[in-house]
């Protein structure tokens, strides 16, 4: 399904992407994902296609908010219930159908409060699929999981949306999330960035905004003094890194960059000379800040790797070419 | 140790105290209507009923009309966000904070056959003095703030995004309202409801200036003390507390008990 829409209020954004099964929507806090999520399914004006001209009642669209939303003086089985039409023996009948494809058939008559956060997000899943929505709409799904359940919980939600068929659209700030999808659509600076599969949005970032978001711990302003005859591949990003005019920016892991005491020096790598301003421990690794021409961030594994670095200390800092990816600087 | 133990205890104690006394300060004058009752020779004085009768048929009036104007009052308070939203939320509360006297005597002179409204109103055949509708019309400048004020609160208290996720199921905004909002806010609703429905029964002031007549218990119960002396307002004030006071308790318990019964179409 296309989507090409244009919302002025509360953030102004263009949005153009592809759903095709599972598209993830990513974008940082404050992009406008839950924005752009709720004008399609017309909480917010927006002009566009599809279905923009029609009143939320109308629209062919399941929309599973941030935490569920569901209804508290109602049982189970009738907020499942909830949009359908008819007889009451025949809306429980649909219901409960709906309950157990998502394993909650049991759980019908109980309060809503009683549930887990997996079950609340079961049962609120089958009430967005009860009316056979076109489209499915789903805002941080993860946002409320630890990371033991949140594996769990994603597996379980993608194999049920696969096998109901319909394409989802989920919004997340969750990478994790997002390396799962079919398709991932970056929201950065008011528009979709950015739309490929996982693997190729991951590694090759088109914009500085998109490279941070995705884990670039440093993305520093490069000039284009000369056009190399053979570009390393990895610098043949989805932009045109050559055209004239373009700022543009180096993006690099933090895990990527080397530091070696002075003087050392490793063969095919681009290196520069920079001083250990703060170090901080990250569980097995620690994380080193560097100051020097430019301000960089490493991640040293550790403790085999913690070689005593000393907050003052003169280091080289390398990174393997191919490690280097070139991306926009603005949008 | 001890003494900090001994001062808690008497800090304590003291609260306890204090509670009970106010407590008992607010129930002393009940409790002494109920002691103070010549229960051998308790009976109603002509014209007692037909002030209940007026009292609660019209009450019951007044108490729709505020229903249906103040709950789309309430609601567009609630969920609007617009310039000058503080200055309605005073002008709700303008008849609340005019003494009832006062507001009588604005109702005569905005309502009164000397004015243009209750001059018009007149020709067309209702009177807005002394008449059923006068007596209807003072009940709901009375009593309908307070049903606004907490049907305001009650509907804020019901989260946005569960109306806009039932709009996305296919319901119509009245839909909405009728299967999601209403119930959410049901316990603010009954809250609001008999706040007004004790307020209209028991209002004074406003009728005695716009509608003497037809008299329901308050008025009733100032003339019977007037003509008759404090023997002949005992069975009146009885019976208004009897007919005061169900209403709220069963507005209570329903509302509490309302617990997923709501249907969903």
């Amino acid at each position: 399904m296309q989507i090409d829409y244009l919302i002025e209020a509360p953030v102004r954004l263009t949005a153009r992407l592809r759903v095709e099964g599972f598209t993830v929507l990513l974008g940082a806090s404050g992009a406008g994902k839950t924005t752009l999520l709720k004008a399609l399914a017309g909480l917010l004006p927006a002009t566009g296609t599809p279905y923009a001209q029609l009143a939320p009642q109308e629209r062919p669209i399941g929309y599973l908010p941030q935490g569920c939303a569901l209804f508290p003086h109602l049982s189970v089985w009738r907020n499942v219930a909830f949009g359908l039409r008819g007889r009451r023996r025949a809306r429980r009948a649909r219901a409960l159908e709906l309950l157990e494809r998502v394993a909650l058939g049991a759980l019908a008559d109980r309060a809503p409060q009683t549930l887990s956060g997996g079950q609340m997000q079961r049962v609120a899943l089958a009430r967005a699929l009860v009316r056979n929505p076109a489209l499915l709409l789903l805002d941080e799904p993860t946002n409320a999981l630890d990371r033991a359940t949140r594996a769990h919980v994603i597996g379980e939600l993608r194999a049920l949306i696969d096998q109901f068929g319909i394409p989802a659209l989920v919004a997340t700030h969750d990478t994790y999330l997002a390396a799962l999808a079919d398709s991932v659509a970056v929201l950065a600076d008011g528009r979709v960035a950015q739309q490929g599969p996982p693997d190729e949005v991951f590694d090759r970032p088109a914009t500085r905004a998109i490279a941070q978001l995705i884990g670039f711990e440093n993305v520093v302003r490069a000039d284009l003094v000369e056009r190399a005859a053979r570009l390393p591949e990895s610098l043949k990003s989805p932009l045109d890194a050559g055209a004239a005019g373009r700022e543009l920016g180096i993006a690099i892991r933090a895990h990527d960059l080397q530091l070696m005491r002075n003087g050392a020096a490793i063969e095919g790598a681009i290196a520069l000379s920079a001083t250990i301003k703060e170090t901080r421990r990250e569980g097995l690794a620690t994380r080193i800040f560097l100051d020097g021409p430019m301000a960089l961030e490493a991640l040293s594994p550790s403790p085999c790797g913690d070689r005593g670095w000393q907050i003052g200390e003169r280091v080289r800092v390398a990174v393997a070419p191919d490690r280097m990816r070139l991306v926009a600087w603005d949008g | 140790m001890r003494r900090g133990a001994l001062l808690i205890g008497m800090r304590r104690g003291a609260l306890n105290l204090g509670a009970i006394g106010a407590l008992s300060f607010l129930v002393l004058p009940f409790a002494f209507f109920a002691w103070a009752t010549p229960w051998g020779r308790l009976h109603a004085v002509a014209g007692d009923f037909d002030a209940v009768r007026v009292s609660v048929v019209y009450t019951l009036a007044a108490l729709a009309l505020i229903v249906i104007g103040g709950t789309p009052l309430a609601y567009w308070m609630a969920r609007r966000e617009f310039r000058g939203k503080t200055v309605c939320e005073g002008l709700v509360l303008l008849p609340l904070l005019t003494p009832p006297l006062a507001m009588g005597l604005l109702l005569a002179l905005l309502y009164g056959p000397h004015s243009m409204v209750g001059a018009t109103a007149a020709r067309l055949g209702l009177e807005l003095t002394n008449t059923p509708t006068a007596f209807v019309l003072a009940q709901v400048y009375a009593a309908a703030p307070y049903y606004v004020i907490a049907a305001r609160a009650a509907f804020e208290s019901v989260d946005p995004e569960l109306e806009q996720i039932a709009l996305t199921l296919g319901k119509t905004p009245w839909q909405v309202f009728r299967l999601v909002t209403a119930p959410l806010a049901r316990l603010g609703l009954a809250v609001g409801l008999a706040m007004a429905w004790v307020r209209a029964l028991g209002e004074f002031g406003i009728v005695l200036v716009i509608a003497y007549f037809p008299q329901g218990i308050p008025v009733k119960l100032w003339v019977n003390l007037q003509d008759l002396g404090l023997d002949a307002i005992y069975p009146l004030l009885w019976i208004f507390f009897l007919v005061a006071l169900p209403l709220p308790l069963l507005l209570g318990i329903v509302s509490r008990s309302y617990v997923m019964r709501t249907e969903t179409v």
